[in-house]
Formats: C-alpha cells, sequence, structure tokens
C-alpha cells in the first residue's frame, strides 16, 4: 500500500516494500470470436516461447499463391511448459497446421485451439 | 526448483525434528525498546519469549512491513529513529541467514522473477494472486506460528484458507535451521570500512568499473560510500555519494545519488538509487543491484570485490566476442593496481587468441593488440591477468546465429495524473548456436549486444493505428510509453533489425520482445489498483477526485 505519512515515518529505515495485488497485467481473449474459427496450413517463419503468451508466426499461400503474415497466439510459456513445450517445440521452416479463433478487427491473427507441427498434434493449454 | 532448493538450503528439516522449537517457545528479546513497544500489547512468557514476535524471523524489509502494519492498523505510536532501531535490532537477531536470504533475494532486488518452478505449484498459484512467493518465502516461524499466521492472513484479506499451506511452511521454513544457528555462532565483527573495486553493468548502457570506498558512520553498521565509476564505453564518470546500513552481517540496504543535475532523465544512471546488497560472510565481495524508476525498472547489477594494495586485479574487458580469424583487434583489459611493466606474457585469452602485443597500459587499463585463429572453436574463453582471471569473460564465434531483443517479455506503464511513466530499456543480443548445432538450446553462446534498427509493432494493429499512441522506442532501444494513459492495455512487440548481421537467406537478422504497456491504475469494485513491478496492488478503496 501506497501510505505517504508512513512512508516518511520509516523513509530512513530499509527500503520500502509495497503490498502486491490481485490481477496480471497483459491482454485476454475478447479481442478472438470463438464464433469465427479457421484452420490454416503454412510454414512457420518464428517461434516466440515467451511470457505473458507464446506466439507462432508463420506464412500461409493465398488462393494467388502469395505467401500472408499470419500469426498465432498460445497460452503462457509457463503453461506450455509443464505440457512438455520447448523453445524448440517448433522453428522457422516448420509444417504447421492450426484452428482457432480469428481476431474480430479482422487482422491475420488468431488465438490457438489445436495445433500440429510436422504432422504431430501438440497439447495446447487454453488457459490464460 | 525454488522449493527443492530451499529444502536442501535448509538441510531436509523433517528429518531433524529436534531443531524446531516447541510452541510457545522462541527466541529471547532482549532490546528495551522491542520490549516496551511490542510488549505492550504482545504479552511475554516469563523467559524473554514477546508472543508472535519471538516465533518469526525474516528480512529487514519483511520486519519493516509488519511495522508498517502495527503502525497503521494497530495505532502503535514510532518515531523514525525507533523504527529504525527496532527494525535493525529485529532483522539482525530474528533475521535470516545468508543461505536462507539468497534464494529469495531477487524480490528484495525489485527483479521481475519467474516463479513458475516452484515444487508446490498449486500453493504458488494461490500466494502469487496477491504477492510475490519470495515474500512468504522471506519468513521462518514455528509451526505454530505459521497457524497463526494463516489463519490470521486468510481472515484478513477475506482468501479460503489453503489446504496444505501449513504443512508445507512448517516444513520448508520453521523458525530455528542449522542455517540460522550456525550463522548465529558466527562473529558479527563489521570491518567494511576500505576501498572496494566496484563493476557494475546498466542494461542497454553500459558497464562501469571503479571503486568504492566505504567509512563507518556513526555506529558499527552505518556507513558513508563515495563511488568513482568510469563508463568501459566512453570513459565518462560518474561519482555517487550516499549512506548505508548493514543488517544481520551481510544486508547492505543504502541510498546514494551522483551526478549534479536536478532533474536527470529518467534513465540517468546519476539518479539516486536504493542499493540492495549481499556481502559474502568472508567480506571479501559482495553483489547486488542498484535501483530506481517508478516501477524500479532502472538499475545497475553491482559487483564488489575488496581491493588489495600491491595486487593487480583484472575487473574486465571492454569487449564481449570477437569473430574467428580476426586480426589486429583492439581490447582493454580494465583493472585495479596493474604493474609499471608488463608483457604480452601477462595476458591470456583462452586457446586459439593470441596477444600480438601491449598497445598502453596504465595501473587501472591494458589496451592489447589480439589475433584470433581462423580454426579457433567457438566458445567463451577466460581471460586473465596474471593470476586474476574472469571467467567465460570473452566468447569467440564464427557467425552470429540468432538475436535476441532482450528483456523477451516485459512491462511498461503509461503515465497518470500523479502517476509518473514506467520506461523500459531493451538491448539486443546475439547468439552463436553451440557446439549441438541448433539454435535456442542451452549450449548456445552469448555474444553481447549488436549493432541493431529499433521499431515497435502493436499486436492486432490495423492500418489505421498509430503506435505513437502507445509510445516509442529511441534508436538506443529505450521505450518511452505515452505520456497519457488511453485508458487500455497494449501488447506491443519491440522489434530489433540486425544492421549487419544476416541469416542463410541473406535477410538482416530480428529478434522480437514482447512488452506489455499497461495503464497506471484502474478501479475495479470501489477499489483502485496500481501496478508494481509485474503485478497489481490493491491501493485501497477509490478517493474523491481519483
Amino acid at each position: 500500500m501506497k501510505n505517504t505519512s508512513l512512508t516518511a515515518l520509516l523513509v530512513t529505515a530499509a527500503s520500502l516494500v509495497l503490498l502486491p495485488g490481485p490481477v496480471s497485467a497483459h491482454h485476454g481473449w475478447a479481442a478472438f470470436d470463438p464464433d469465427s474459427t479457421v484452420t490454416l496450413h503454412g510454414t512457420v517463419t518464428d517461434f516466440h516461447f515467451t511470457n505473458p503468451h507464446c506466439v507462432v508466426e508463420f506464412d500461409v499461400k493465398d488462393e494467388k499463391g502469395q505467401n500472408q503474415k499470419w500469426q498465432g497466439e498460445l497460452t503462457s510459456l509457463n503453461r506450455l511448459a509443464r505440457k512438455g513445450w520447448t523453445a524448440t517445440t517448433m522453428e522457422a521452416g516448420d509444417d504447421i497446421t492450426l484452428t482457432g479463433y480469428r481476431a474480430r478487427n479482422g487482422v491475420l491473427v488468431i488465438r490457438i485451439s489445436k495445433i500440429a507441427v510436422k504432422g504431430r498434434d501438440l497439447i495446447v493449454d487454453m488457459g490464460n | 526448483m525454488l522449493g527443492q532448493k530451499l529444502e536442501q538450503t535448509l538441510g531436509q528439516p523433517r528429518q531433524t525434528p529436534a531443531a524446531e522449537v516447541p510452541d510457545g517457545a522462541g527466541i529471547p528479546i532482549t532490546d528495551p525498546l522491542v520490549i516496551a513497544k511490542c510488549g505492550a500489547c504482545h504479552a511475554s512468557d516469563g523467559h524473554g519469549n514477546i508472543e508472535r514476535i519471538s516465533t518469526a524471523r525474516t528480512t529487514p524489509e519483511g520486519w519493516q512491513d509488519v511495522l508498517r502494519r502495527m503502525v497503521l492498523v494497530k495505532g502503535m505510536s514510532l518515531s523514525p529513529p525507533e523504527a529504525r532501531t527496532i527494525v535493525k535490532y529485529l532483522s539482525t537477531h530474528l533475521g535470516l541467514a545468508p543461505e536462507e536470504a539468497k534464494p529469495v533475494m531477487y524480490d528484495t532486488e525489485r527483479r521481475i522473477h519467474d516463479e513458475s518452478d516452484v515444487a508446490n505449484q498449486q500453493l504458488v498459484d494461490a500466494c502469487t494472486k496477491c504477492h510475490t512467493f519470495a515474500r512468504a518465502l522471506s519468513w521462518r516461524r514455528t509451526a505454530g506460528d505459521w497457524k497463526q499466521f494463516l489463519e490470521g492472513h486468510a481472515e484478513r484479506y477475506k482468501i479460503p484458507p489453503h489446504e496444505g499451506a501449513l504443512a508445507f511452511f512448517a516444513r520448508v521454513a520453521p523458525l530455528i535451521t542449522p542455517e540460522w544457528t550456525a550463522w548465529n555462532n558466527r562473529t558479527r565483527t563489521q570491518n567494511l570500512a576500505g576501498r572496494w573495486l566496484v563493476t557494475a553493468t546498466v542494461i542497454g548502457r553500459d558497464k562501469y568499473y571503479g571503486e568504492m570506498v566505504i567509512e563507518a558512520a556513526g555506529t558499527d553498521d552505518e556507513f558513508k560510500t563515495r563511488v568513482n565509476l568510469r563508463s568501459a564505453k566512453d570513459g565518462s564518470a560518474l561519482i555517487r555519494e550516499g549512506r548505508s546500513a548493514l543488517y544481520d552481517g551481510y544486508a547492505w540496504r543504502g541510498r546514494s545519488k551522483g551526478g549534479v543535475s536536478a532533474s536527470p532523465a529518467p534513465d540517468d544512471p546519476a539518479n539516486e538509487v536504493r542499493e540492495v546488497m549481499w556481502f559474502a560472510s568472508d567480506q571479501s565481495k559482495a553483489e547486488g543491484r542498484w535501483f530506481w524508476g517508478q516501477y524500479q525498472e532502472f538499475g545497475f547489477d553491482v559487483r564488489l570485490q575488496r581491493a588489495v594494495p600491491g595486487d593487480p586485479r583484472l575487473l574486465g574487458i571492454d569487449r564481449t566476442a570477437l569473430k574467428t580469424g580476426s586480426q589486429g583487434e583492439r581490447i582493454r583489459l580494465i583493472g585495479d593496481n596493474f604493474p609499471g611493466e608488463v608483457t604480452p606474457a601477462d595476458v591470456n585469452l583462452g586457446p586459439g587468441v593470441t596477444v600480438r602485443r601491449i598497445i598502453s597500459h596504465s595501473a587501472t587499463e591494458i589496451a592489447v593488440e589480439v589475433d584470433v585463429s581462423a580454426g579457433a572453436l567457438s566458445g567463451r574463453r577466460d581471460v586473465a591477468f596474471r593470476h586474476s582471471a574472469i571467467e567465460g569473460a570473452l566468447a569467440i564465434y564464427d557467425r552470429i546465429d540468432y538475436i535476441k531483443a532482450t528483456p523477451e517479455s516485459t512491462l511498461a506503464a503509461f503515465g497518470g495524473p500523479g502517476q509518473p511513466r514506467g520506461y523500459q530499456q531493451f538491448e539486443a543480443i546475439g547468439y552463436q548456436r553451440g557446439p549441438d548445432g541448433k539454435r535456442h538450446t542451452p549450449d548456445d553462446v552469448q555474444l553481447g549486444p549488436v549493432d541493431v534498427t529499433w521499431s515497435i509493432e502493436i499486436f492486432y494493429a490495423t492500418a489505421d493505428t498509430k503506435t505513437d499512441t502507445v509510445g516509442n522506442v529511441s534508436s538506443t532501444g529505450f521505450f518511452t510509453p505515452a505520456a497519457e494513459s488511453p485508458k487500455n492495455n497494449f501488447d506491443v512487440w519491440v522489434i530489433a533489425q540486425a544492421k549487419e548481421e544476416k541469416d542463410a537467406d541473406g535477410k538482416p537478422l530480428v529478434g522480437k520482445a514482447y512488452l506489455v504497456v499497461t495503464v497506471p491504475f484502474y478501479t475495479f469494485n470501489g477499489r483502485r489498483y496500481v501496478r508494481d513491478l509485474e503485478r497489481w496492488v490493491d491501493d485501497g478503496p477509490v478517493r474523491a477526485g481519483q
């Protein structure tokens, strides 16, 4: 808690510590439409094994054969690590098939619900 | 695993029940002020034990929190000198042994730390909804005191009691441990006065080398300090002065300030800092963090070693990596007490690296010219001047395989009324793939900073999204959030694109960091929440005007 009078009282004692509270600070999943599911097949261009969300960047060829740049979001590194994921679970160049919810604003981003890398299904934790 | 490490540190307390203090017993309190102030409400057992105090141990910050609560909630009357005296006494006589404090030092150093690897994850999840798990593990209590604490905690914060919490904490964090007993039996005579050699790193800015002169100030455990550092990059000087106290024989807590500017830039290392350091029990070295900023997002990572007169000491070098086959590279060795005569044979940079000649030398710096053989194996090398060596100080590499923008995931915060912004400094670090030939594996060789161009990209951005709504990143990787909060959190890629290094397809190497830019505060159910490190703090009911 921030309390200036007490801060003044103890200002010359040891360093101050705030009482932490109850909410983490990243986005939720409201930006994705659970009624708009899409399945995509493409090639991984990058994989970010990180908090608060792991992210797959991948190319998908459109009907004209042109590469579209897509991004797929997963849950946190911590949750996926408990399912056996690592930073090398997928790498640039890997063949990938994903199913997920599209972003409501139409950008090429999905929240991933199913994923297969090089033909092998991976366990996806849909937690925050 | 933090929990397992802790259990190892505590020497398997389950097998040593005799070390536990019976409920009702504890560590006697002998300080008259503590007895007078605390004993006014807490009962004494006639053997010097005061209830709820004699049965617990913690850090200076832990005891300070207790005093704060006693003043705020219980109406305890306390002057600042009295508060200092009580925190000092309790932290020394009911503190933690260094081995107990070290695993949770990141909390006191205000570092964002991933606690997901603690053994009892369910308990961690419950505790970390409100605070770091380190905060809980910063305490040692009798089983009876843990029970009282957990019941009071559940009632005070209206949370359901966690099944298994009492058994866990009573097992891994008992009042009396072998480490505490051993630490208590060691001499506590402090002799920190004198000259110390300093190595300090500020992420994204520079490495600094120099000295800290510590002088006793009044009592045995209070000190005045004067720090004189020099940038390895440009030689600029940084002078800091401060005051500090030492708790429990090893825990350094202080403040210092440098420079003459009345209002230095947010990231200026001349800003006033809080110093948290941990002195080795033999008082030969120390390490810690000196930090500042609204969210303690800026800091020096500091290492100290005691200066020995006449002893040549290598502190660091000004390069982090050299490429195989490179010729005539200049490296500066920075140190203390370098002798008047220096030859190439005095300097060793490891296999495959030849010191061709000494370019110049002084008591604090030696410049050498080196060649790296084309066939040198990639990997880290120790660097030595005579008998003084630094492990893994120099990396040899054949190519940069990828870059990381670091920190890889972090936070910044918009400004708000009465709420300064939270900034973030990024660095682009190069990596070589390591002996296994695979990228992103543990054997990869870190090569140090790479010259890059910085940009940001907002998640879910559409064509009309303007990045300056969120903020901007400078050419040096310094992210400044927008001064006014757009009243929404944003997820942002901070992108580092290498100026020279390219991938196998000839495209520039790119690294991305995941940055969440948060609002400075929000209200929910009539309460106000403000940011603290990586979590939200309940700041109490919304008041008029907020």
